[in-house]
């Protein structure tokens, strides 16, 4: 061991009374024979647990007592062998010297030069490859469709009723009206689509905006997509706060904190969702239920490179 | 001396492929220690644990999202409509006996292996230890924290319980953001639209295959280059460039490391016994219509679900195209983070103009301008993991969340400058003050055979203090701290002084060498 090497030594040891080494060596010492002790107390309380099915608790804290013990053991007894910690060693040159750095460019150069005659082959080589390569983009095309519109179209038309996840769908006018209640919709037959679940509101009319209006309310009912327009969480929290003067409501997407309101056209008004909710224009049918007028008029959900 | 028995069989072996002498040197091998050297051990112990448990936890678990009545032991989801997976995690967590254990273990050491990792990675920072020759190797650590955030977000999401399909659904919409190939991407991806039926089915092989394989490649890949290139120690006395001064692997550094090993078992199958974590019976099987408030994910994602919410609602339009701002958040920041991080090590040669090979670390105080740019990075990661629980925080301090962003968004922008010209002038004032031990000089003095005392060399020169290369004015830090605690057993008069070449441990008083007590 040529590169270890020894340095000269400053005093130390010789000032640390021998008294005291000694004590802490031999508490090292106990503290190993009590760890080990454990860890042999704490195998047999593991497999008691188990056997006596405490197998979360019991068996947890008894291996952790057969771990934790041989961990204590280990290091007390390091400890107690008291080894040298300041042992000096000689690091190698890990920088390349310009012999071998020459020798490496000359080998490389002469070997180059024997591959690299055939210019030809080295050419239809790299074309091989590279078409070797194209050849396996299919395979991975497999694995997901193209997109085909899907992003674009729900399970909503028109005419299509709206019911809720148990399949009962919605008579337009409830007496008395319920006002500021919150159900989540999906169009009949497809319950559980989760492009096409929409969040239904009753609010007071007078409360609705124009634009809330022009977009397909009817009698004080909303419906907006629930899928949020900036990660695509499902907006499942709907706050009313009525202290004066005046009644505002919210809907919030509980992922990150999106604000919409729900009385005008589920316009962000905070978080960071950039657009509104996407609102499914409404109608009612012969029987007096709610149904809607169309599928949305754009893209639900986050939107997306070509959702413009 | 009868050879024993591992004796016997290394040479049986060594014998027939050479390399008896590579072994010894490498036993004799030297390590420095230092506490902060422990963060490495810590996450490679935890990656064990995690493999360990992992393994048994793919015993049991199906990743597949086939639909089947749940029939187990938890009552009240009993005769609902679960995913394979779903019930398989819940089979784990009910029905076999010591499952809940190791499911929780397995949850709990990956998070203490982020933050082991995260630790590491700072101390390696902070020291400078990123420098030539080791920034290959900071880069390979770095592909290694992303790989543990990958194993993580891809176990997190194996269960297919509320939180993980939420996950995967935000995953899809930032998938879908990509400019140009985001919609073809998240269709390779998921298998289609979301929600799938495919997507669990291929995290599983991702999660216990693909990526641990390629953790332990480059675990080892690390590792050997630590080996190889020899660990870098703090200054002190008789510390140089050119040396190592430590403990040998064997005995000493390996049994405490080892011990080491079982004490980071201890603590995650402790905390796997006591503390529940992802209870995915009470969150329920993934329902897309649904959406918990509160919920967070695992806290190494946190700078990113912050990040997600921090966002102004800014979205870009490029004549027919939109740039969502879930792009901003989800792709370009994370990008601009990793691509900083690995980026250090050029950055530093480019700023300092030192190109030179680096083994002795910094303080982190002899390095402001450095210290100061970690601060500045960790306050502005810090805002962005506060803001991934602003709900909490406004809830917790009766605020309203609007304001809570707010805050953290003027936050985002101001509080990093502030972090980086405070921590300056505290590293500028701490590295320029006299320190007690600059003040006198030391001289160090040895008892001999007879009994009297010598000065053992003595160069006025030379302050030993500051051997090892330390910036003159700066005082230095002591080697030892139990330097107190000297070989036991020796006679003071036995220590060997003299420069020669050790031959090993045949006796353990070679080569210690303490630096004086500063008591």
């Amino acid at each position: 061991m040529a590169d270890i090497e020894q340095l000269s030594n400053p005093p130390g040891d010789a000032s640390a009374p021998v008294t005291e080494r000694e004590r802490l060596n031999e508490r090292a010492y106990r503290t190993a024979v009590v760890g080990f002790i454990i860890a042999i107390i704490g195998g047999l309380v593991a497999a008691w647990a188990y056997w006596t099915d405490r197998t979360t608790h019991g068996l947890g804290i008894g291996l952790a007592l057969a771990l934790g013990g041989i961990g204590v053991g280990l290091v007390s007894w390091a400890k107690y062998l008291d080894l040298p910690e300041n042992i000096a060693q000689q690091r190698h040159v890990l920088r390349t010297t310009e012999e071998e750095r020459a020798d490496f460019d000359d080998e490389m150069k002469m070997t180059g030069e024997t591959v690299g005659r055939r210019t030809l082959l080295v050419a239809l080589f790299a074309g091989g490859f590279g078409s070797l390569v194209i050849g396996f983009v299919g395979p991975i095309g497999s694995l997901g469709p193209k997109p085909s519109g899907e992003l674009r179209h729900t399970g909503w038309s028109a005419g299509k009723r709206l019911v809720t996840s148990e399949g009962l769908p919605i008579s337009a006018d409830t007496e008395p009206a319920i006002f500021d209640q919150l159900a989540t919709i999906f169009p009949e037959g497809e319950i559980g689509r989760d492009d096409s679940q929409v969040v239904l509101l009753r609010m007071q009319p007078d409360a609705l905006t124009d634009r809330t209006l022009d977009g397909g309310s009817l009698d004080g009912w909303v419906a907006y997509s629930k899928i949020c327009t900036h990660a695509g969480c499902s907006v499942g929290l709907f706050g009313i706060d009525d202290r004066p003067p005046d009644v505002v409501r919210q809907l919030v997407c509980p992922c990150h904190q999106s604000v919409f309101d729900p009385t005008d056209g589920a316009k962000p008004i905070g978080g960071p969702a950039p657009r509104s909710l996407a609102q499914l224009p409404l109608a009612v049918d012969d029987e007096g239920f709610l149904v809607a007028q169309s599928d949305f008029d754009r893209p639900v959900g986050p939107i997306t490179w070509t959702g413009a | 001396m009868a050879r024993g028995a591992v004796e016997r069989y290394v040479d049986a072996v060594t014998a027939r492929v050479g390399g008896q002498s590579w072994l010894t040197s490498n036993l004799r091998k030297v390590f420095p220690t230092h506490f902060s050297f422990l963060w490495g051990e810590l996450a490679l112990y935890s990656f064990v644990v995690l493999i360990l448990t992992g393994t048994y936890l793919t015993m049991f678990f199906e990743g597949s999202q086939e639909t089947l009545i749940y029939t187990g032991s938890y009552e009240p989801l009993q005769g609902q409509e679960v995913s394979a997976a779903y019930d398989s995690v819940m089979r784990i967590s009910w029905d076999i006996k010591g499952g809940l254990l190791i499911r929780q273990m397995h949850h709990w050491a990956a998070l203490i292996f982020m933050g082991a990792v995260a630790l590491h990675m700072a101390r390696i920072f902070f020291t400078g230890a990123y420098r030539r020759p080791r920034d290959i190797n900071w880069m390979i650590g770095l592909t290694l924290l992303i790989l543990a955030i990958a194993a993580g977000f891809t176990g997190y999401s194996l269960p297919d319980d509320l939180l993980s399909g939420t996950g995967l659904r935000i995953t899809y919409a930032i998938i879908l953001s990509i400019p140009f190939i985001g919609e073809r991407l998240a269709f390779l991806i998921f298998g289609g639209e979301w929600p799938g039926t495919d997507i669990i089915g291929r995290l599983y092989p991702i999660h216990i295959l693909i990526i641990p394989l390629s953790i332990i490649m480059l675990l080892g890949v690390h590792l050997a280059l630590v080996w190889h290139q020899k660990h870098t120690q703090f200054r002190g006395h008789g510390r140089t460039e050119g040396n190592v001064i430590g403990e040998r692997v064997w005995p000493s550094f390996a049994m405490k490391s080892i011990g080491l090993m079982f004490l980071v078992a201890a603590v995650i199958t402790a905390m796997g016994a006591i503390f529940e974590i992802n209870a995915v019976w009470l969150y329920g099987p993934y329902d897309s219509g649904a959406a918990t408030s509160l919920a967070q994910p695992d806290w190494y994602v946190g700078f990113l679900e912050g990040s997600l919410r921090l966002m102004p609602p800014w979205e870009t339009r490029i004549g027919d195209f939109v740039i969502n701002n879930i792009f901003y958040s989800g792709v370009l920041i994370p990008g601009i983070i990793f691509g900083l991080l690995y980026a250090v090590p050029i950055l530093d040669r480019r700023l300092t103009k030192d190109t030179d090979d680096h083994h002795l670390l910094d303080r982190p105080r002899d390095a402001p301008n450095r210290t100061a740019i970690g601060a500045a990075s960790i306050t502005a990661v810090t805002i962005l993991f506060i803001g991934g629980a602003q709900d909490i925080v406004a809830r917790t301090f009766q605020l309203s969340v609007g304001h809570v962003t707010t805050i953290l968004q003027i936050s985002f922008l101001v509080l990093p400058p502030i972090a980086f010209v405070v921590t300056r002038l505290v590293c500028i004032s701490l590295r320029d003050r006299p320190g007690p031990e600059r003040t006198e000089r030391r001289v160090p003095v040895e008892r001999n055979e007879s009994g009297g005392y010598a000065v053992p060399y003595d160069d006025p020169g030379v302050d030993w203090m500051l051997e090892g290369g330390a910036a003159p004015g700066h005082f230095d830090e002591i080697t030892a701290p139990d330097a107190v605690r000297g070989p036991s057993g020796v006679a003071p008069g036995n220590v060997d002084d003299n420069m020669d070449d050790d031959d090993g441990a045949d006796d353990d008083a070679d080569a210690d060498v303490d630096a004086g007590a500063p008591s």
